[in-house]
């Protein structure tokens, strides 16, 4: 056969599948690759806390970021797999305050839409509203699961509420959870808002870009 | 204690410890907790990690049962009011409930923990239909906690050396003072690392919403698919029989 025949007889062969990108996507690549390091930063931010002996937790900053940087949705998954991911490298406790991590991700995701995180003050109140409504959903589930009492300072924190009010176990509960809570979120939206401040405009970009 | 679970496909193991979690939460209080407790114990020690496991359970169960048995104590209802310090027969069942339902639960996903990968975990639900995406950012959060965690010393011992005061003699505002410049650089770090890794995502045409293909799959033997439905099939029973008992409770109420 000579090499005319062998061309003419030759079939195209497709060797790799092409690359198509699917038309609308849940999350961006760009946000696909910052929610694991979200992730950490909800973990490793602990190392910084006791190093400086802070009374608060900082375990929300990566999850608050992403919300900021990608929208609600990548804000709420942030905040399942990081709660799942610390189920599995901590205690399985965390599994059970996952909604909790959603609701984080959702307000702060409405939040940095809405132009909060663009000052100081406006990134403190919605840490304050976060704050609230974390601490309610919060206190929901330690009142249903653990009988408004948690093995930690909040638990020692709902007695003396108790004690020194004289209300009842779960409004204690959710008093306490408020207290740590409006402490703890302000400061993690603060810092999120210093953070936003640092990037490179590059960055930023590119986040409103996907998010367009 | 992974040798003993690398037999079984990981999502049988799961689907047990689910079952357990939920039996605990819906059998008869205390009882159903308590034996719950037990053979998840009994197994975790069986399968080499029972030390890990009980650790895990005490750490949540012990100090919720000790400041519940303290609070009905300090502050008893209305009727036992008059003997304050002493908590009555009940709140200590109450107590007791709690705690014992808790450790059943954190024991019997603490095996899991214990005895699964991770890794191993996400591989076989990824084989079951979880989308590549979400495997993706399982497996990667897992990875990147390591140098998170590493990046984090680092930047404490940068600022420490720099003289950035650190620790319980600098007072509260100055701690707080010091928080933007040890935790700034480290976050700031991991979001523009997370471009870099946009970009190799991109490159390598990464389809979240693609059906991924194992390299070395799972096996799933039929015996491990049948016990799986029989444990789905138990909880769907269970759970039927404890809204029916809630209904006829609020029937006699009513």
């Amino acid at each position: 056969m000579g090499m005319a025949a062998v061309v003419r007889s030759a079939r195209p062969v497709v060797c790799y599948r092409p690359v198509t990108l699917p038309a609308s996507r849940p999350l961006s690549t760009l946000a696909l690759a910052l929610i694991p390091r979200a992730v950490a930063l909800n973990l490793a931010l602990g190392a910084v806390v006791g190093a400086l002996k802070l009374p608060v937790y900082l375990d929300s900053v990566g999850t608050i970021l992403v919300a900021v940087l990608a929208g609600p949705w990548a804000g709420i998954v942030t905040g399942i797999v990081s709660n799942s991911v610390l189920g599995l490298l901590v205690s399985p406790t965390l599994f059970a305050f996952i909604p909790v991590t959603v609701v984080i991700g959702a307000l702060a995701g409405v939040a940095g839409r809405l132009g909060a995180f663009r000052t100081l003050a406006g990134s403190l109140a919605a840490g304050l509203v976060i704050g609230i409504a974390a601490a309610l959903a919060s206190a929901v589930i330690v009142i249903a699961l653990m009988g408004g009492l948690t093995a930690s300072g909040t638990g020692l924190l709902t007695i003396a509420i108790r004690a020194t009010f004289g209300v009842s176990v779960t409004s204690a509960a959710k008093i306490a959870a408020v207290v740590t809570d409006a402490m703890d979120k302000p400061l993690s939206c603060a810092l999120v808002y210093l953070v936003l401040e640092r990037l490179p405009r590059r960055i930023t970009a590119r986040f409103r870009g996907a998010a367009a | 204690m992974s040798a003993a679970l690398d037999r079984w496909n990981p999502i049988t193991p799961l689907a047990v410890a689910v079952a357990m979690v939920v039996a605990a939460f819906a059998g008869p209080q205390p009882w159903t907790a308590a034996l719950v407790l037990a053979i998840a114990l009994a197994a975790a020690y069986a399968f080499g990690a029972g030390g890990r496991v009980l650790r895990l359970a005490a750490l949540v169960a012990l100090p919720t049962f000790a400041l519940l048995v303290l609070l009905a104590a300090a502050f008893p209802d209305a009727p036992a009011a008059h003997r304050r310090w002493v908590p009555t027969e009940a709140a200590v069942m109450d107590a007791l409930a709690i705690a014992l339902r808790l450790g059943a639960a954190i024991a019997s996903l603490g095996v899991v923990i214990a005895g699964v990968p991770p890794r191993r975990l996400t591989r076989a639900l990824a084989a079951r239909g979880l989308p590549a995406w979400a495997a993706y950012l399982v497996i990667a959060s897992l990875e990147a906690v390591p140098d998170a965690r590493r990046g984090a010393d680092e930047v404490l011992d940068a600022q420490r050396c720099r003289g950035v005061a650190v620790g319980r003699g600098t007072g509260l505002r100055g701690r707080l003072r010091a928080l933007p410049a040890l935790a700034g650089p480290l976050v700031v770090g991991l979001v523009v690392e997370s471009e870099e890794r946009a970009l190799a995502l991109d490159a390598r045409g990464f389809d979240p919403r693609a059906r991924r293909t194992a390299l070395v799959p799972i096996a799933d033997a039929r015996g491990e698919r049948w016990l799986r439905a029989a444990i789905w099939l138990a909880l769907v029973v269970l759970l039927g029989w404890r809204l029916v008992a809630l209904v006829r409770s609020f029937t006699i109420a009513a």
